[in-house]
């Protein structure tokens, strides 16, 4: 396929550049039991890791495929076509200047250096399966934080991993978390000790950089007592006419009185499927909050959940999609409220253009003794033109008198009003229809460090061009 | 078409089917087709129906031994459906057109009842369904509507009887300026299971659609209420708006909402809402401080409640007979 003919079947995007392959290891395409077995011989991991990831394996041949979100697109892929694993660094490296030239370019070039030196407690910066380049502020490791790529917990920390691993999403949860158990490589591990709260961001950034990629991180965060961190993701893939699959799992651990914020713009080029098990577990007085973008991807299927175990745990679900030409975003939250007193808000915002379609798909519990519980969930939909679609999906059960549940949801298109008001402020159709898009985003974007909102705004920005006429 | 027992058993992945899977509402074992005793219709015509590709319309088409149709034309028709043996099952056909009113009292000591409707509308149609069955029966309720130009389809249900019930409502809004007025009231109390599954498809444009639900649940009741709204595609112009509000009244009562939209429209209102929510003790307080018991309090705030489901109705004489329904039923629950 020439390029013109790749651009035309994957639509404009902005990272859609790719460097040429240099990788050190690259696995064949396809996936067996062997395969698991030699990830985990690679990685020189620990005996248990390797049952764990062969037994998740044979859990994954025998689950079914989710039989909700869009049946057709899961589908079409072709689990042998991937590739599950590709080292493209000899290892993991502390000094900006000992990553590899072209890696170091790509990550260059999507401003990953400056906004650690500007404004980020520290970085992991992954590259297909494994991570190019970590670093973590020196206060901040004085002050016991652990802050690595999961590969290297592992071999630091293994105790911490095997206490704590795949108890939040555990393998048998669905298939794709299963796949990922089985060939997780990348992501990071993060430990925050008690009474320390991390004041600045730590940012991990994802990049599938070669052609039917399959990548696979895993991100366990356990935030101590009275703690505190903030983590950002981003992620995004060169424009292939082949679909590439990440699937990733996140596992949070806010203990007492801890609060882990965990952020994520999601801007994978349109041809990646994006089949996404993220998941917190929140103890007492505990709070998780999900701010979750979802603007890229030919799928996504994503529902950021928080178990509310402890009394007076709180869960704040923020979420924001974007579908455009060929997208499908589902998305949505669960929150689960299994203790007396626990609260939880979701806020769910999203955008259909261009035939692109966006679900909200959404489930609150209220397990039978969690006494005087209260959730707010609110879905707003725009959408912009007439073959565009929007869904909602809210399922909420109730196993006692004392919760007090708030639903609601509304699909409509731009009012013709707020338009004709800007327009006679002197904007242009186009502009007026950008300010109101970036209004409609804006109880997300508020709750960004303001360098992730300003990006956020001209991608969507980006993405608004050509929505008038 | 396929006949009921070649038909697969629905997955319970998919909601209509999450809360009372098909296993749970049929009578017998699944793969078997008992024999049933026919419903007494106090009115109509003998006649017949096409069998479905849908599991509980098919089922309830393959043991009925009696359709009946009946047609009204600027009419006020009152119809009990007597059900009555261990298993009983019928179907009805029903066509409608001027101003008319038709309610429909399902009573009975059947062990399981199986009633299929369908109804055509053009005009003006108040329709109210009267669940009344004796407390241990089962009810399988399946209905399809289509509404045709500039007309409009009212219909009320008071669920007050039996021990387990489904029901399944769909209506199609098929022409321009067709209009759906929907009202459901739910008692729940005891250990009773009340699982309502609505579905609104506005197939073309300038089509209204608004459908309450409230549902009161006491004792170890379980309530569900899963509604689906489709706006198709060019249908442009509809405005739709559904919303699931539960009174939960006891430490052990249970209660889901799952109201969906789909809308590939984009010139469109749509609009769901659910809540879930105690009693206020701040109404029961104000209630007790005038003399009433606590029990006669919690009776008049569901009273009030229930009857807020049906505040889009609009025939007088179907209003009137709701209320009446439903207060002779809270007072039955509270005399014993």
């Amino acid at each position: 396929m020439s390029g013109e003919a790749a651009r035309d079947a994957v639509g404009d995007y902005r990272y859609g550049f790719h460097d040429p392959e240099n990788s050190t290891i690259r696995f064949d395409e396809g996936l067996s039991e062997q395969v698991v077995i030699d990830i985990s011989e690679l990685k020189n991991e620990p005996q248990w890791m390797t049952d764990v990831r062969v037994k998740a394996y044979r859990r994954f041949i025998e689950m079914p495929m989710p039989t909700w979100g869009n049946c057709d697109l899961i589908d079409q892929i072709d689990f042998e076509a991937v590739t599950y694993f590709l080292r493209s660094s000899k290892g993991t490296e502390t000094d900006w200047d000992d990553v590899p030239e072209d890696i170091k370019n790509t990550f260059e070039r999507l401003g990953i250096p400056e906004a650690e030196q500007k404004w980020l407690g520290g970085v992991t910066a992954q590259y297909e399966s494994e991570a190019v380049y970590h670093s973590i502020r020196e206060d901040l490791e004085e002050q016991g934080v652990i802050f690595l790529d999961m590969d290297s917990g592992l071999k630091q920390y293994p105790e911490i991993v095997k206490k704590y691993f795949a108890t939040v999403v555990p393998a048998s949860d669905n298939k794709f978390s299963a796949l990922n158990t089985a060939v997780w490589s990348g992501g990071s591990f993060i430990y925050v000790p008690k009474g320390i709260h991390v004041a600045m961001p730590v940012q991990a950034y994802f990049r599938i950089n070669a052609k039917n990629m399959g990548q696979f991180e895993r991100t366990l965060i356990i935030a101590d007592e009275g703690s505190s961190i903030n983590y950002v993701e981003g992620c995004t893939a060169p424009t292939y006419s082949t679909d590439s699959l990440h699937s990733a799992v996140v596992e949070l651990i806010a203990m007492k009185g801890a609060k882990i914020r965990y952020s994520t713009i999601q801007n994978w080029s349109s041809n990646v499927y994006n089949l996404v098990t993220k998941r917190g577990v929140a103890h007492s007085d505990a709070t998780i909050e999900w701010v979750d973008g979802n603007i890229g991807s030919k799928l996504t299927m994503k529902y950021p959940s928080v178990l509310l175990k402890g009394e007076g745990a709180h869960a704040e679900v923020i979420s924001v999609a974007y579908a455009g030409t060929g997208q499908h975003q589902d998305t949505g939250a669960k929150v689960y409220h299994l203790a007396p007193n626990t609260t939880s808000n979701i806020l769910s915002k999203s955008i259909s253009k261009d035939g692109g379609r966006s679900s909200y798909r959404g489930m609150i519990q209220v397990a039978p003794k969690a006494h005087g519980c209260r959730s707010k969930i609110v879905c707003d939909a725009i959408i912009l033109d007439g073959e565009s679609q929007s869904d909602t999906y809210p399922t909420m059960e109730i196993g006692n008198s004392s919760a007090d549940l708030e639903h609601e949801a509304s699909v409509s298109k731009v009012s013709n009003d707020q338009l004709f008001y800007l327009m006679s402020r002197g904007h242009s159709e186009e502009e007026a229809m950008g300010l109101i898009v970036n209004g409609f985003f804006e109880p997300f974007t508020r709750e960004l460090p303001m360098e992730y909102a300003v990006e956020l705004n001209r991608l969507l920005e980006l993405e608004m061009e050509g929505a008038i006429g | 078409m396929m006949q009921y027992p070649k038909i697969a058993i629905p997955l319970r992945s998919v909601h209509l089917w999450r809360y009372t899977p098909w296993k749970r509402i049929h009578p017998t074992k699944v793969e078997e087709m008992p024999s049933a005793d026919v419903i007494k219709f106090s009115a109509g015509n003998d006649s017949g129906v096409e069998d479905s590709d849908e599991i509980a319309r098919s089922f309830i088409h393959s043991i009925s031994k009696v359709c009946k149709s009946i047609t009204l034309k600027d009419e006020q028709l009152e119809l009990d459906l007597r059900c009555s043996g261990h298993i009983c099952a019928g179907e009805l056909l029903l066509k409608s057109s001027g101003d008319s009113s038709l309610i429909i009292r399902i009573s009975g000591d059947a062990g399981w009842t199986g009633i299929r409707v369908l109804g055509e509308v053009t005009g003006n149609l108040s329709v109210a369904v009267i669940n009344d069955l004796s407390g241990d029966g089962h009810l399988l309720r399946c209905e399809d509507w289509s509404v045709g130009r500039d007309s409009t389809l009212e219909f009320a249900t008071l669920s007050t009887g039996g021990f387990l019930n489904k029901s399944d409502i769909r209506v199609i809004l098929t022409h321009t300026g067709a209009n759906v007025r929907g009202g459901v009231a739910s008692n729940g109390y005891g250990s009773r299971h009340d699982d309502h599954h609505f579905e609104i498809e506005h197939l073309v444009g300038h089509t209204t659609s608004s459908l309450v639900m409230h549902a009161s649940c006491d004792g170890a009741s379980h309530s569900v209420g899963t509604g689906l709204l489709s706006i198709c595609e060019g249908a442009n112009g509809s405005d739709a708006g559904q919303v699931f509000r539960n009174l939960l009244l006891s430490e052990k009562a249970r209660a889901e909402a799952i109201p969906e939209l789909e809308v590939l429209a984009d010139d469109v209102k749509a609009a769901h809402g659910a809540a879930s929510a105690p009693v206020d003790i701040n109404q029961i307080h104000y209630l007790a401080s005038r003399g009433l018991s606590f029990s006669e309090a919690t009776s008049l705030i569901v009273e009030g409640f229930l009857m807020d489901a049906f505040r889009d109705v609009k025939n007088k004489e179907v209003l009137t007979t709701l209320r009446t329904r439903l207060l002779v039923h809270l007072e039955c629950l509270i005399n014993g």
